[in-house]
């Protein structure tokens, strides 16, 4: 193993190692919020809906269900490590050392996007047990679900960057993350809604990855598949770029 | 052989407008013990910073041991070790992991890592703390450990930022006999402290920094002789334009 391949390693584990040692806090309160989501959605509201688009309404949400897992977790794994660091200035140890600020970057990154891997395959686990989930089109699936869990982890990193304070990350969280992902058709079919909220819900980013993972799971979207990824890749690229320009200036990491 | 520390015209001007260094240039040789003094403020932290990739400096040029430590710096940042004035250790790792990481960060190997750990922890007397978590340390233990991680990748070129602030005789006592041990191997140290005793007892020469600019530069001796005074701490308090309270001056003594 080369210096530059240990060091890489290194700084992964330290994000691998942060949210196994509070496991309740990163993998059990998402596990128990799942089991809720599909219990009181799925088993005591979907007895009372009939099928959407050909699906059982329990089955309908939980393709919504493992995205949000993955985007929640990788972003609040990445916004709370970087801002917890920063603040303790624990971060410098990493600064100082040889670490470019693309391995740091990266290594970040890898951090939330692998809590969100564990929490949304828990969440598949889980769901699966309760009810049976069709896999349509896994090659559709599998670069939707990473390229979500690459766009939250960046967006995480970005937030955990810009942050001082940590009514900052719950800011973003509570005020901008939560809403554009239940009002981006976790629960529901956006062809439901009357107008205007049909129409705005198109102005929703998170809908279009939303459709991408049930066109995955169900084989039924209703956004175009290609544009969906196109639009999603573009989107995670540009946020990579900002964040790598951000640790190559230092931004609010270095003086 | 190059110098330890090459520091030419080091301009630092923060986004708020402060220049807190002036066209700083100094230089240490390899295997010196090296002392920056001054009153709070005077730069000394910056100094630091810009050397070890925590500051970003605005001009200037730095070379530890021939590398650059500003654009270019992964062979610089090998050669320095760095024990911050702040206690920033990483709240979620045991004492154990804290050097496995930094050693990791530095491209060491695991079996190297590991042996290193083990003769750091004995050396500082961390091994019955080395499964403990670093919050859960006294505050001696934190700044034994501090600089331990320090040494840990077997720096040419350490960095001690007011390593002794807050800590009890006795392990003054001990941190200045270790750190004496690893100059007489072979390391070069600069110290920054605010202990003239401590910077009379160890250094080989001593540079006072005030409103970012190397004022005066020397041995304990020359820099009193340089000020026309008996002893280095008068030497100081005329720096800061306090010689009222020299101890000759209370005394009568005083020309």
């Amino acid at each position: 193993m080369t210096a530059a391949q240990i060091r890489f390693l290194a700084l992964v584990r330290r994000e691998v190692t942060r949210f196994l040692k509070i496991k309740r806090q990163t993998l059990g309160a998402p596990m128990l919020e799942t089991f809720l989501y599909i219990s009181v959605f799925g088993a005591a509201l979907g007895s009372r809906i009939d099928k959407l688009h050909g699906v059982d309404y329990v089955v309908f949400i939980v393709p919504g269900l493992i995205m949000m897992a993955w985007a929640m977790n990788a972003f609040s794994n990445n916004s709370s490590s970087i801002l917890q660091q920063k603040f303790q200035r624990a971060i410098d140890d990493q600064l100082s050392s040889p670490a470019s600020p693309l391995e740091l970057l990266l290594a970040f990154t890898f951090g939330g996007f692998l809590r969100g891997l564990i929490v949304a395959t828990i969440t598949f686990c889980a769901a699966a047990i309760l009810v049976e989930i069709p896999v349509e089109h896994v090659l559709v699936l599998v670069p939707s679900l990473f390229l979500v869990g690459f766009f939250f982890a960046q967006l995480g990193v970005l937030v955990g960057v810009r942050a001082e304070q940590f009514d900052d990350v719950s800011f973003y969280q509570t005020f901008l993350l939560t809403p554009l992902i239940f009002l981006g058709g976790v629960f529901y079919s956006a062809q439901l809604l009357p107008e205007p909220f049909q129409t705005l819900t198109y102005f929703d980013p998170v809908y279009y990855m939303i459709g991408l993972v049930r066109y995955g799971f169900l084989g039924y979207s209703d956004t175009s598949v290609e544009l969906s990824l196109l639009f999603l890749t573009a989107a995670a690229l540009a946020l990579f770029t900002m964040n790598f320009r951000l640790f190559a200036r230092g931004y609010k990491l270095r003086a | 052989m190059a110098a330890a520390l090459e520091i030419a015209d080091l301009v630092k001007r923060y986004p708020t407008g402060t220049e807190a260094l002036k066209g700083v240039s100094l230089e240490i040789g390899a295997g010196e013990f090296f002392g920056l003094l001054g009153p709070n403020g005077a730069g000394k932290s910056t100094l630091i910073h810009c050397t070890t990739g925590l500051a970003q400096p605005t001009a200037g040029d730095i070379r530890v041991f021939g590398h650059d430590a500003v654009h270019h710096y992964a062979e610089a940042r090998l050669a320095v070790g760095l024990a911050p004035q702040d206690l920033n250790l990483d709240w979620f790792l045991t004492c154990e992991e804290t050097l496995d990481y930094h050693g990791g960060y530095f491209g060491m190997p695991r079996r190297e890592r590991k042996q290193r750990a083990t003769e750091l922890l004995d050396a500082f007397s961390l091994t019955a703390k080395k499964d403990d978590r670093t919050r859960t340390l006294s505050g001696g233990m934190k700044r034994r450990l501090i600089l331990a991680r320090a040494l840990m990748h077997r720096p040419r070129l350490l960095i001690l930022d007011e390593p002794t602030a807050g800590v009890d005789v006795e392990l003054r006592l001990e941190l200045w006999h270790y750190v004496q041990r690893i100059n007489a191997e072979g390391t070069t140290i600069l110290l920054t402290t605010h202990y003239l005793e401590e910077a009379e007892q160890l250094c080989d020469r001593i540079a006072f920094i005030n409103d970012g600019r190397i004022v005066a530069q020397g041995s304990s001796r020359e820099l009193a002789d340089t000020y026309g005074v008996a002893s280095l701490e008068d030497a100081y308090l005329e720096l800061v334009g306090r010689k009222e309270l020299s101890r000759a001056h209370i005394l009568g003594e005083a020309p």
